[in-house]
């Protein structure tokens, strides 16, 4: 044994010395510089950005395809597509910590505001003012576009497309009920009454009675009048917009759900399940498969309020779909987000990501997505009588379904604000909403208790420096 | 067996290896064989638990440099409400699912350590949940569970049970993603069967002779002879326990009311969600010495009742 005192010192050396290596290479400066890519490639030299972002087998191909007609457009500019369908969140923060940050990414809306104050994104404003087609004034849905693109009046992104949440429903149902569908024009809005009514009328059990009549079995519902899916935050925060509130006020970046009128919406959304027994309490599935898209298509469900993006597989029911604006409480209403895309401002070249990032805003990459439904545009172009002919596929959108995209989102469509912190202040308004779905506490009672807990958490994260 | 004629033994640069002595060279192989794991160990496990207990005296978010805060994130433990409930949801959890995984294990094992025809096809059948991935599992059940549709609240109401919301009422959700983790037992059936079949016959037989019953050979023969293999299911299970994830992320995501916020899940949602990246690395360190103290404690209080056959 006498070799190996000597070797496993050696050995120890060496791998203390890797070790140190590797803590140091890991404590390295991580942030990005702001103003590295001032010396970028010249235009004649073929430069490669990479971009980073999410998405299903179809936005792949989508993305594919815009990458192909891009470098055909900009033949110094090779896109290396990184996508990452799944955690994009911790994929895209680990390469930041690394040091490698993509040069473009999709950048969720719920984080956008947290990733400018902290640098990491490219300052487009310039960029974006002298450009002939994009800085042209009404290029984008205004004000909506600018109001979820800037901070003091900077754009480091520009919009995707919107999406909103409007109802789907089950057209063969209305029509063997012998009721009115609701309508796709805003200025025809249900109220309140007239949609707790009709989700009255739809609703049966296996008896065949209605809630509200003796004997209506709530155990046993053969068919459901409404799901409004509240496990979907942008979902759930349209039902506060149409009774004239914001989920989160873009004055003060706080919550203002326990004023009267948030308070009285959230209330109105518990009381389909509590009060008039019109809507299934089970809502916990949606991310695992199960939708109500299923429950539509099979008659066990007259309406469903979920996010526009989802007509790219209600499209495919074998029932006849319909769509139509939400009911109103106090005011014809939505909510209208999407993900952003955006340059690094660690990019070695500024100038190419924002070439790339410029041709996702122009028609070509966004229509492919509106035409299978899961988008709407937020570029005007695509909204005028010819523009819509780009985009309006028989087969994916029913009947005047245009009139969502052409009016309700233009005209009452609010842009969601997700300040900086709100992950965190969220995680005391879950609960608080989880006891107000089943009924453990009211809307008053939740909402009074959690909220200024979670605004104390939105102050303290806004202040991390 | 390398000869002096061929070129790895020839080659120069390898000259100085071999004129080693012999005992060293042995060793110098030796390392190099367990390298790949010494390596992996290293980079990918000691050198981030490293940076993580400088990260503990930091606010980080990832984005940012990290920040020196002292003491910062260990005070904040104190006053965290969800840090003190994550750890409650974890501990009971563990209370309920590592003795009830143990015995259905155990007894398990012994039904499936019968000789019987076509034995090998039911163990195929018991161990085969416990090698479906965990999202698989998730989606199975959590249409189990389901209030409206789901399997548990039709069979409710054959015996007129009035149906539970098992994954929106407080009061039931944990207890379904216990019952759901007895799901995965498997794993410890086949280590326990492993050990039920190393313990010889011939105690068997002599018990038989000496009049001892199923029972009587059940606790004086096989629980001692087994002792280690459930010592070691234990200590397994109770380090799963405390890092279990998957099921309070995919099918509660911590809800309701954060009955099923596991403390891992909620160390995950700050490192990733909340970027505090920082205070995620003292939730860390804090759970490795919980998981150290409670496999000390288990070795010092319950390692003493172990039987070792060859214990001298």
């Amino acid at each position: 044994m006498s070799g190996q005192g000597v070797s496993r010192r050696q050995f120890l050396k060496i791998s203390g010395m890797s070790l140190a290596a590797v803590g140091l290479a890991a404590c390295a400066p991580a942030a990005p510089q702001p103003g590295a890519g001032e010396g970028a490639a010249p235009s004649s030299e073929v430069v490669t950005i990479s971009f980073m972002g999410w998405g299903n087998p179809g936005e792949d191909e989508g993305v594919r395809n815009a990458i192909a007609v891009f470098e055909e457009e900009t033949p110094n500019v090779k896109v290396t597509w990184m996508h990452t369908p799944e955690n994009y969140a911790e994929k895209f923060l680990a390469n930041v910590a690394a040091g490698t940050p993509p040069d473009t990414a999709f950048v969720g809306s719920d984080v956008y505001r947290t990733y400018i104050r902290d640098g990491l994104l490219l300052d487009i404003t310039d960029y974006l003012e002298l450009d002939p087609l994009l800085g042209a004034e009404n290029y984008f849905i205004e004000p909506q576009e600018s109001e979820r693109c800037t901070v003091d009046g900077r754009w480091y992104g520009i919009g995707s497309c919107w999406v909103a949440p409007h109802i789907y429903y089950n057209a063969d149902i209305f029509e063997a009920e012998g009721i009115e569908p609701p309508s796709n024009d805003p200025d025809e809005a249900w109220t309140w009454e007239q949609f707790v009514d009709t989700a009255r009328a739809l609703t049966v059990d296996v008896n065949g009675n209605h809630p509200g009549d003796s004997g209506f079995d709530v155990q046993n519902v053969d068919r459901w009048g409404v799901h409004w899916d509240y496990s979907n935050g942008t979902v759930l925060y349209s039902a506060v917009n149409i009774n004239g509130a914001h989920w989160i006020e873009p004055d003060t970046l706080k919550l203002d759900i326990d004023t009267p009128a948030g308070v009285e919406a959230i209330q109105n959304l518990a009381d389909l399940m509590l009060v008039h027994q019109v809507m299934p309490q089970s809502t916990a599935f949606q991310g695992l498969g199960m939708t109500n898209t299923q429950m539509l298509e099979n008659g066990k469900l007259a309406m469903a309020i979920d996010g526009s993006w989802a007509l790219d597989w209600m499209k495919n029911m074998r029932a006849t779909l319909g769509t139509s604006v939400l009911p109103q409480m106090s005011r014809v209403a939505t909510n209208m987000q999407a993900h952003l895309h955006s340059g690094m401002s660690g990019s070695k070249n500024p100038d190419a990501a924002w070439a790339w990032v410029r041709f996702l805003s122009t028609p070509f990459y966004q229509t492919q997505f509106c035409r299978t439904g899961l988008w709407l545009p937020s570029q005007t172009a695509l909204m005028t009588e010819e523009g819509l002919t780009e985009w309006i596929t028989e087969g994916v959108h029913p009947t005047d379904y245009y009139k969502i995209a052409t009016e309700y989102l233009p005209r009452f469509g609010m842009v969601l604000y997700q300040p900086i912190g709100w992950p965190r202040a969220n995680s005391v308004i879950q609960p608080a909403l989880d006891a107000i779905w089943i009924g453990d506490m009211t809307a008053e009672e939740a909402l009074t208790a959690a909220v200024p807990e979670a605004n104390a958490i939105l102050e303290e994260e806004q202040a991390r420096t | 067996m390398t000869t002096a004629t061929s070129p790895i033994a020839t080659a120069p640069r390898l000259g100085w290896f071999n004129s080693l002595p012999s005992v060293t060279r042995r060793t110098i192989t030796g390392y190099l064989f367990i390298m790949p794991f010494i390596l992996g160990f290293l980079f990918w496990f000691l050198a981030p638990a490293l940076v993580a207990v400088w990260l503990t005296f930091t606010d980080w978010n990832l984005i940012r440099a990290p920040r020196y805060v002292g003491f910062d994130n260990i005070w904040r433990l104190g006053t965290d409400k969800l840090f003190w409930q994550s750890l409650k949801v974890t501990t009971l959890y563990t209370l309920a699912s590592v003795p009830l995984g143990l015995v259905l294990a155990f007894l398990l094992a012994l039904l499936i350590n019968t000789k019987v025809r076509g034995i090998a096809f039911f163990r195929t059948i018991y161990y085969l949940p416990s090698i479906v991935p965990a999202v698989a599992s998730a989606v199975l059940w959590a249409w189990i569970f389901n209030t409206e549709f789901g399997l548990l609240n039709a069979i409710l109401r054959w015996f007129g049970i009035a149906r539970i919301a098992w994954l929106q009422d407080p009061t039931y959700a944990l207890w379904a993603l216990i019952m759901m983790s007895l799901w995965g037992v498997g794993g410890a059936m086949i280590i326990y069967l492993a050990g039920l079949q190393g313990i010889p016959d011939v105690y068997y037989e002599a018990a038989e002779i000496d009049g001892a019953g199923r029972l009587r050979q059940l606790w004086n023969i096989t629980l001692p002879l087994l002792s280690p293999v459930i010592f070691f299911n234990l200590i397994m299970s109770i380090i799963g326990t405390f890092q279990v994830f998957t099921a309070g992320y995919l099918i509660t995501d911590g809800g309701p009311q954060n009955a099923t916020l596991f403390y891992v899940l909620y160390l995950y949602r700050n490192g990733f969600e909340y970027l505090n990246m920082g205070y995620a690395a003292a939730l860390a360190w804090v759970l490795f010495f919980i998981i150290l103290v409670l496999t000390l404690l288990i070795f010092r209080y319950v390692g003493g009742m172990v039987h070792y056959e060859d214990n001298t």
